[in-house]
């Protein structure tokens, strides 16, 4: 594999009149060029979040954004197309007519398609233009939004265009997913080095982004308390849920392709997985970081293929009335095939073979018309060795269920830790009482979208929260069995009516641990 | 939604008063059979007023502060028109983030205080503080502060900030260096104090600070070695000394202060001198211009904040602030010199 290795840029002598405590964070000027921007995501997402940093003032005055895609658009068609997208998806934040006029002034289009060379140049005499005029500084974040197809090809045109270098740095942001499976994830890292150093390379998913799975760190690493308690010793298993309530959407024609293992497991749930399970890093910059990260995703069992059933499970959702409406089944959905084998639900139990983490189970699920949309990480700890109290229940009396820290990533974030307490009234009876924390309530400002996070580290060239070549590749490495053994498999789909918390085969599964998925 | 007046202040009633409260905004969860209601405290915010609105003004502040600071409020009322000695009313200060159905409620606590019983308060206070939370005190009695201030508004404020993380006052229009005198005992005796004329400078220290950013600068911070700094009023403002300290503090750069002929003591231009370049900052009204000698002219927008703003700015920052240190002692010598 050859590795381009390129200058980085100096590193600024401290200053001594920079404050940390009061100022924003710098971000160098720069130009964006988002490639695909009449797509779906720059529309939901990145432009609402590039508007919404510009509103605060985190981004500095002498930045531009070049939009591109096939669509044939003049700058002011862009910008009344962005203006309306904008204002619809900005999420927790009025849009404001002022803002979005001046914000508009550094928006601009190049219509163009990746496989015409042509369009290249195209960009290349914009960026030139805005350099100047814009005050630019050379940098430029170029960001992949378009069909996963494109990436390697648009990476090597880059290259091939001389748009990988400049006067200042260039940086490439390329989105999920990265790659179908181990081997093309590795083609793909292959082609991108070929023009871009890995320091150079933003692989972004924006479950790292979201300010509660930021928070992970912080709470297990910021409090004394939880660290001594967080390993085999203590811990019974881990549950990681997230649940959609929606179904494809529209995106059947991809969903159908990817699937649940690969469009969540693969990336942001076995991210998630080695946040809550990975060591804690001596310094806390991006290389420390994503050490562990890695280290912990390379500690994950491989399984055998005849693990798999026992510990993997793939659903797919069926029709069903759901709150007295007719939810279609996944094979019903507009371009799905309609025998598709597709997992639109995917259970997994992994094992960490590490000193902490040895035979606790790690279950993973994830699933599209799920009763609601959710996503936490539960910590089920041991029960304590005596059970001296019973518990009430509506059913009567029962022994006492062990202590569960959850950590909820949406739609409420925030932590809540279950522990028991004597219920009022003679005699000795205990039921569990929940301790919540709850992240809005006790810090009242808006918190910044992950796509406002990640972008904003991007330009200020900090990697700490993107993925890096190692990490993907581990996190395709635990999953590929499963792929594996699932492309000759014959599913008797669908196994699990909309509406509902997935297939009965997942509660089997956790049911030979002696284990039983909880209710989010 | 407020409570009747609680008399005497003591503890225990005054959490009684708040645990009706509390029990009142649940029942309109229980009748909605959801949560409708999120009591939410990162800390205890106390406000010391002589204001003749009977802290009117510092309970609107509280309100406006809590969407970014949830905090248990305390305002002390200190007047001669309080009818007794202490009396308490609680309330709750509720707001509904945009987007969200939940509204986020906040406990406030109104003590009024007859002179003579404020330097009584700290039973009281040591009662009701949130419990394990830091305590921020925004002592907004100006007589207490004042070099004249009685032995019992000395006890009055003492009796405060002995349970504070952290004292906050404003020196705005105050004799900065009777005031610097007064911030600089309370450091000596290790407290952690703030002033919002220092939150001021925020809006001027940021773009000159960002302009030393660039490693290639033709000339580095170090090289400026004079430094002049006009201000409104007769002398420079407490602002205008810190603005002094901060600047020459690294390299012990040479200060003049110049009196520019406004008449707050507000900075008016800040300008840097090297051997081979000058930098001008200049606020004029809501813009602040930058011109160098080496032709770069740059315009920033300039916001004097709000008092809530300078104080949402200053309850982020619960522990040491070392650039204000380090600017208050550069400060006190050149004062001294």
């Amino acid at each position: 594999m050859s590795v381009l290795v390129q200058p980085q840029p100096e590193v600024a002598a401290p200053n001594p009149l920079q404050d940390s405590l009061r100022f924003e964070r710098r971000v160098p000027p720069c130009a964006i060029v988002i490639f695909g921007a009449s797509g779906d995501l720059s529309k939901r997402k990145l432009l609402p979040a590039l508007y919404r940093l510009f509103y605060e003032r985190r981004i500095p005055p002498s930045f531009a954004i070049v939009g591109s895609s096939r669509t044939p658009m003049s700058d002011d068609q862009f910008r009344e197309r962005m203006k309306e997208s904008v204002a619809k998806f900005l999420e927790d934040a009025p849009f404001d007519e002022d803002v979005w006029t001046s914000f508009a002034q550094s928006l601009f289009y190049v219509p163009g398609d990746l496989n015409k060379p042509d369009s290249y140049d195209d960009i290349r005499n914009k960026l030139d233009e805005l350099e100047k005029t814009h005050q630019t500084a050379g940098n430029v974040l170029f960001y992949l939004s378009t069909q996963p197809s494109y990436y390697a090809e648009a990476v090597l045109a880059l290259g091939e265009h001389g748009l990988n270098r400049g006067n200042g740095w260039r940086r490439v942001i390329i989105e999920k997913p990265f790659g179908h499976d181990l081997t093309s994830a590795r083609k793909l890292n292959e082609e991108i080095h070929k023009v871009f150093d890995e320091s150079q390379v933003y692989r972004i998913d924006h479950y790292l982004g979201k300010e509660t799975v930021q928070n992970i760190l912080a709470f297990r690493f910021g409090n004394g308390i939880f660290e001594p308690l967080w390993n085999r010793r203590y811990i019974d298993h881990v549950q990681i849920t997230a649940a959609e309530s929606i179904g494809v959407e529209g995106r059947g024609g991809y969903y159908q392709e990817a699937g649940a293992l690969r469009d969540m497991i693969q990336n942001h749930l076995s991210q998630v997985m080695a946040t809550i399970a990975m060591e804690p890093p001596t310094v806390f910059d991006a290389d420390n970081v994503r050490d562990e990260r890695a280290k912990l995703l390379r500690a994950v069992r491989i399984m055998k293929p005849e693990d798999v059933p026992k510990y993997a499970v793939a659903g797919q959702y069926g029709p069903a009335k759901v709150g007295g409406q007719e939810m279609p089944g996944f094979r019903e959905e507009s371009s799905v095939d309609p025998n598709a084998q597709t997992d639109t639900y995917a259970a997994v139990t992994f094992f960490i073979d590490n000193w902490r983490w040895a035979d606790v189970p790690f279950y993973i699920r994830t699933g599209k018309r799920m009763p609601k949309r959710v996503t936490d990480i539960a910590i089920q700890y041991q029960a304590p060795p005596l059970g001296l109290f019973m518990q009430e229940t509506k059913g009567g009396l029962r022994e006492v269920r062990p202590n569960l820290l959850v950590l909820r990533i949406q739609p409420e974030e925030g932590i809540s830790l279950r522990f028991l307490s004597k219920s009022p009234g003679s005699g000795m009876r205990v039921r569990p009482v929940s301790m919540d924390f709850n992240y809005g309530s006790s810090f009242g400002e808006r918190t910044p979208t992950a796509y406002e996070t990640l972008l904003l580290d991007a330009m200020a060239g900090d990697p700490t929260l993107y993925t890096r070549q190692d990490m993907v590749d581990a996190s395709w490495q635990i999953v590929q069995p499963i792929l594996d053994v699932w492309a000759h498999t014959n599913f008797d789909f669908p196994n699990y009516p909309a509406g509902s918390w997935g297939p009965k085969q997942a509660d089997e599964m956790l049911a030979r641990q002696g284990h039983v998925w909880r209710i989010p | 939604m407020s409570s009747a007046v609680i008399f005497p202040a003591q503890p225990e009633q005054i959490l009684k008063g708040l645990g009706k409260l509390w029990t009142s905004l649940g029942q309109e969860e229980k009748q909605q059979g959801k949560p409708t209601v999120l009591r939410a405290c990162a800390m205890t915010l106390i406000i010391a007023t002589d204001d003749p609105d009977g802290g009117f003004s510092a309970s609107q502040t509280i309100s406006e502060l809590v969407h970014e600071h949830p905090s248990r409020g305390i305002v002390i009322a200190v007047s001669e028109q309080a009818e007794h000695g202490l009396e308490a009313r609680v309330l709750a200060q509720c707001w509904k983030p945009f987007g969200k159905a939940q509204q986020i409620c906040c406990e406030q606590i109104e003590i009024t205080a007859r002179p003579e019983s404020w330097p009584n308060i700290g039973p009281t206070l040591i009662g009701i503080i949130a419990a394990d939370l830091p305590v921020v005190f925004w002592c907004r009695h100006r007589a207490a502060l004042s070099p004249l201030a009685s032995r019992k508004q000395k006890a009055g404020l003492e009796a405060v900030m002995s349970l504070a993380t952290k004292t906050i006052v404003d020196s705005k229009g105050e004799d900065a260096e009777l005031r610097l005198d007064l911030l600089s005992t309370w450091r000596r005796f290790g407290r952690i104090v703030a002033d919002l004329e220092w939150t001021r400078l925020t809006p001027w220290r940021e773009p000159i600070a960002n302009i030393f950013d660039n490693p290639a600068r033709e000339n580095p911070f170090s090289s400026f070695r004079r430094i002049e700094i006009a201000h409104g009023g007769d002398k420079p403002g407490a602002a205008a000394l810190y603005a002094a300290g901060w600047l020459s503090a690294p390299y012990k750069a040479q200060v003049s202060f110049t009196a520019a002929g406004a008449q707050d003591s507000a900075i008016q231009r800040i300008t840097l001198y090297s051997d081979s370049e000058q930098i001008d900052f200049n606020r004029q009204g809501e813009c602040m211009i930058l011109r160098s000698t080496n032709g770069r002219e740059r315009k920033y927008t300039y916001k004097e904040g709000t008092v809530d703003a300078l104080m949402t700015e200053e309850l982020a920052i619960l522990g040491p602030d070392p650039a204000f240190d380090a600017a208050f002692e550069r400060a006190q010598e050149l004062l001294n010199v």
